[in-house]
């Protein structure tokens, strides 16, 4: 009788799923981040070295992700209620808008304060504050989020997927700092075009998630 | 029924008969993990008879275990269960007891 109640339990989790759906819909705001990430980047160069700042992802994020989460949010309720069923993901959605809140704090609190007071007086950032950075960006509080999701739906392949994630998007890939373009000698252009190969790998994270969260789905009944 | 087990009992004694039998059980367990679960998609999953099931809601709903809502979608008739805050409870006593009841089992094997 209790496997009976686990089995039920666990039919009814995975019809309230719609992991590809948050994947693609997060996949797709990586990918158009990166025009607005070019376009409104400032860099000004000097015999000394470079000074950039990135006021795309201002612009572009906060509202991004309160967009992406509704869609996300509306996506899960409309295919539950065909379903005949309830749905968790509120609660993702109101992390979700939180991060977009995050993310406009951290930008405006970095832009008043840092310019008179570089962090570590400018010298070398120590590793944890580049992670720390990281994952105050967009992709980390994406994974923060993510995290949230598959705790709602008891999801265990989604924590894993997003462990990975979130590795990748902190240790690995350098988000904040971009990846050196080669044949680009112009430091203005290298600084630019630096930032999109890791938002590129981010989008292909999840979009490669989405992908194979749609194919492990149940049948549709 | 929503107290939790008291282990000097045998657990058989404290299940709840409107609980424990097979389809309410599994009716409750679908409404706790759905929050809110239609009709049709009950009668799928617990594969009975529209009207099997109508009999076993209509126990839960007079032990004041489940709400029932009548609704339309367009022109479709909808029927949506919620666990009451008691429905809730009683399944949570009812899967304690049924752990209690195998735990004693397994101790005496």
């Amino acid at each position: 009788m209790l496997s009976d109640v686990r089995a039920l339990t666990g039919q009814v989790r995975r019809d309230q799923r719609r992991t590809w759906v948050a994947l693609s819909v997060l996949a797709a705001a990586t990918l158009v981040a990166i025009p607005f990430d070019l376009l409104f980047m400032w860099v000004r160069c000097d015999d000394t070295g470079c000074m950039f700042g990135r006021q795309g992802l201002f612009y572009y994020w906060p509202a991004a992700l309160l967009i992406a989460y509704a869609v996300i949010a509306v996506s899960y309720i409309r295919a539950a209620r065909d379903r005949g069923v309830g749905t968790r993901v509120l609660p993702y959605a109101i992390t979700g808008a939180v991060t977009a809140v995050v993310i406009t704090a951290v930008s405006l609190a970095a832009a008043a304060w840092f310019p008179d007071n570089p962090p570590f007086d400018g010298g070398p950032m120590p590793y944890w504050w580049i992670v720390l950075d990281r994952l105050v960006l967009p992709w980390g509080l994406i994974g923060l989020a993510l995290l949230v999701l598959a705790r709602l739906e008891r999801h265990l392949a989604l924590f894993w997927f997003t462990v990975g994630y979130l590795v990748l998007v902190l240790l690995v890939v350098p988000t904040n700092e971009g990846i050196h373009v080669p044949f680009v000698t112009d430091p203005a252009l290298q600084l630019r075009l630096s930032t999109v190969l890791p938002q590129l790998i981010v989008a292909a994270a999840l979009l490669a998630g989405a992908i194979g969260f749609h194919r492990a789905r149940p049948g549709q009944r | 029924m929503t107290a939790s087990p008291d282990t000097s009992d045998h657990p058989v004694i404290g299940l709840d008969e409107v609980v424990h039998q097979r389809v309410r059980l599994g009716i409750l367990a679908i409404g706790h993990e759905a929050r809110r679960v239609e009709f049709g998609y009950l009668r799928d999953q617990l594969d009975l008879t529209a009207g099997n099931l109508s009999k076993h809601l209509s126990v839960l709903e007079a032990a004041g275990l489940i709400d029932i809502e009548k609704g339309y979608e367009g022109k479709r008739g909808r029927t949506w269960v919620t666990l009451t805050p008691a429905g809730d409870a009683a399944l949570a006593a009812e899967i304690s007891r049924l752990k209690v009841l195998i735990a004693r089992v397994e101790e005496k094997t």
